[in-house]
């Protein structure tokens, strides 16, 4: 690409050109990215108490990562956030592919039920908290639905064996981001793929799982990253509704996280943990990415 | 057989139909509940009626006043139109640097940026803060403004270069033999085509900076500098139990976004489909 038959002129106005316009990118990118990277990678490194000042920066060696280790707050945050991971990503992948699959059958409405559906997800998230407290209130309305039926529902947040299914609960109804992004996908499937095989006698079962789901399998892969990095990164429902309670039931790592660089200032073991979340989140795209061959399917290799 | 084939298909769109009609009724309840905890009085609060009897305009009054809802407000704004600015003007420019010049390193650099987008910021986030506390920029806006004049997010980048991409380079080359620089052909040829992409990069900047917490939370201590997030979630601590004062405050906050909701759904809806590659 870059200065086949051109003489040398003609380079180098384009590579003032092209980095004088990519050059608030590039600044941005030392100053906001790679500079804190590195200096978080020292922190890491360091115990530092922020309340007296750089001169008390002590380097520790890898002390912060193992009292982590040995720190049974550390493990619960872990667990907390993985289980999150391991009820929701699924439940919300089905759910969302499922609605996405009934807004493609080309149904009379189909773009009003696809504005409800995703008008959840646009709701500031601190308002969505604070609907969904009174929704979960002992007294709130999922209750006394529930009474009407016969059921005595819980204190959803205040109780640790439902507060965390509670954000669950939550979360389901903001899904309306992966909605669009699956019904997108179900849209650019090939409608001429689908005839062929119903000429060749498939059934509709079929087609969905022989030639749709295949089709949509890179919007999979890019919706399911996206669900581990978000539950990576959740925090302000947890941290409005029930402050990590109750009992720690809904210590998510990041709320875990925040506390420990914001509330007790250790900023050295905070960003140890930072580190930590990002080697999980890499771990778990790699893997995802190396198992993609298995089960992505690019129709056309140029996706970048 | 063909008949048949109707029917079914006539079923199919039928069950579809229920189905997600009774989905939707199920996720419009909350957003519903909430209008009507809004507007119902202090007497009837606690009563098991889904719609208030009586309206109770006033709750929107006597919540803003509770709080300072004109206070934050304002704070919010001067937070949300410098990233506005900083966000669609920067990222364009990128992006132009992006599609349009073959620089030497322009690969390396275009892979950087698509793996920014992948690193959490909270990796980032703890020395951010630590430096901006250095220089004293520590409960100011300017650590929730600034770096938004500086290409305004990977993400946004990626999607006007997208975009811009798109677009014939014979548009450039008519203006170039015009006697059009490269910042004239940008302005004038580029950015007009660009508006679509430009006009949601805007309103995904606008959502995303009103609905922040997590930025405020950190960079602002004063109550007198709080967003309205801030100070909402504030305002749930102190009047636990005035529970329609604060759903009217709720409302307050959903509206502006909802409203931009209604006008643009179309650019929305796209721009979150293009930013998966799913379309575009």
């Amino acid at each position: 690409m870059a200065g086949k038959g051109r003489s040398g002129k003609v380079q180098s106005r384009e590579n003032r050109n092209g980095y004088l316009f990519v050059m608030p990118w590039i600044l941005g990118f030392f100053l906001f990215t790679l500079l804190p990277m590195v200096f978080s990678a020292i922190l890491s490194l360091c115990e530092w108490d922020i309340v007296t000042g750089l001169s008390t920066i002590e380097f520790v060696g890898l002390e912060n990562f193992t009292s982590m280790f040995k720190d049974p707050k550390f493990w619960q945050s872990l667990k907390v956030t993985f289980k999150f991971c391991l009820i929701t990503i699924p439940c919300y992948q089905i759910a969302s592919l499922f609605v996405a699959f009934l807004l493609a059958m080309d149904i009379k409405g189909m773009k009003i039920f696809r504005v409800v559906y995703f008008l959840p997800s646009i709701i500031p998230t601190i308002a969505a908290t604070m609907i969904w407290t009174r929704i979960f209130a002992q007294d709130g309305i999922l209750n006394k639905s529930l009474s009407v039926i016969g059921i005595k529902g819980p204190a959803w947040l205040t109780d640790r064996n439902t507060a965390l299914y509670a954000l669950m609960i939550m979360g389901l109804w903001g899904v309306g981001n992966t909605i669009i992004i699956y019904l997108s996908g179900l849209q650019g499937v090939s409608e001429e793929l689908k005839e062929a095989a119903r000429v060749d006698g498939a059934k509709g079962w079929q087609i969905f799982f022989k030639i749709t789901v295949p089709m949509i399998s890179p919007t999979i892969f890019f919706n399911v990253v996206m669900a581990v990095i978000g539950s990576f990164q959740y925090f302000t429902q947890a941290y409005v509704m029930t402050e990590g309670g109750p009992m720690q039931s809904t210590l998510f790592y990041n709320l875990y996280l925040y506390q420990k660089a914001y509330k007790e200032y250790q900023m050295g073991y905070a960003s140890a943990m930072a580190w930590v979340m990002f080697i999980i989140i890499m771990l778990f795209t790699m893997l995802v990415i190396k198992s993609s061959s298995f089960w992505v399917y690019y129709q056309n290799d140029d996706k970048l | 057989m063909n008949r048949s084939k109707k029917i079914n298909h006539r079923i199919a769109s039928i069950l579809a139909t229920l189905l997600l009609l009774g989905g939707a009724v199920v996720i419009m309840i909350p957003l519903l509940w909430t209008i009507c905890m809004a507007l119902k009085p202090a007497s009837e609060m606690y009563t098991d009626n889904f719609f208030p009897k009586e309206l109770a305009w006033g709750n929107f009054y006597e919540a803003v006043t509770s709080i300072d809802f004109f206070l934050y407000l304002k704070n919010t704004l001067m937070i949300v139109i410098p990233n506005l600015v900083g966000t669609v003007v920067s990222s364009a420019i990128v992006a132009y640097g992006f599609s349009r010049f073959d620089f030497k390193g322009k690969r390396v650099w275009f892979l950087i940026l698509l793996a920014t987008m992948m690193l959490p910021s909270q990796v980032t986030m703890i020395p951010t803060y630590l430096i901006y506390r250095q220089i004293g920029w520590v409960n100011t806006v300017l650590p929730l403004v600034v770096p938004a004049f500086f290409g305004g997010g990977a993400f946004n980048i990626f999607l006007v270069r997208q975009f811009m991409s798109g677009i014939p380079k014979d548009f450039d080359e008519a203006a170039r033999i015009d006697g059009a620089g490269p910042f004239k052909i940008f302005a004038r040829v580029l950015v007009p085509m660009c508006r679509p992409v430009m006009t949601a990069v805007g309103i995904f900047t606008f959502m995303g900076t009103w609905n922040d917490f997590n930025g405020p939370l950190i960079y602002l201590y004063d109550s007198k500098k709080y967003t309205l997030s801030l100070g909402l979630a504030f305002f749930k601590g102190l009047y636990t139990s005035k529970w329609n004062l604060m759903m009217a405050a709720t409302v307050l906050v959903m509206l502006p976004v909802l409203i931009l909701f209604f006008i643009a759904q179309d650019y929305i809806i796209d721009g979150i489909a293009i930013s998966s590659g799913t379309k575009g």
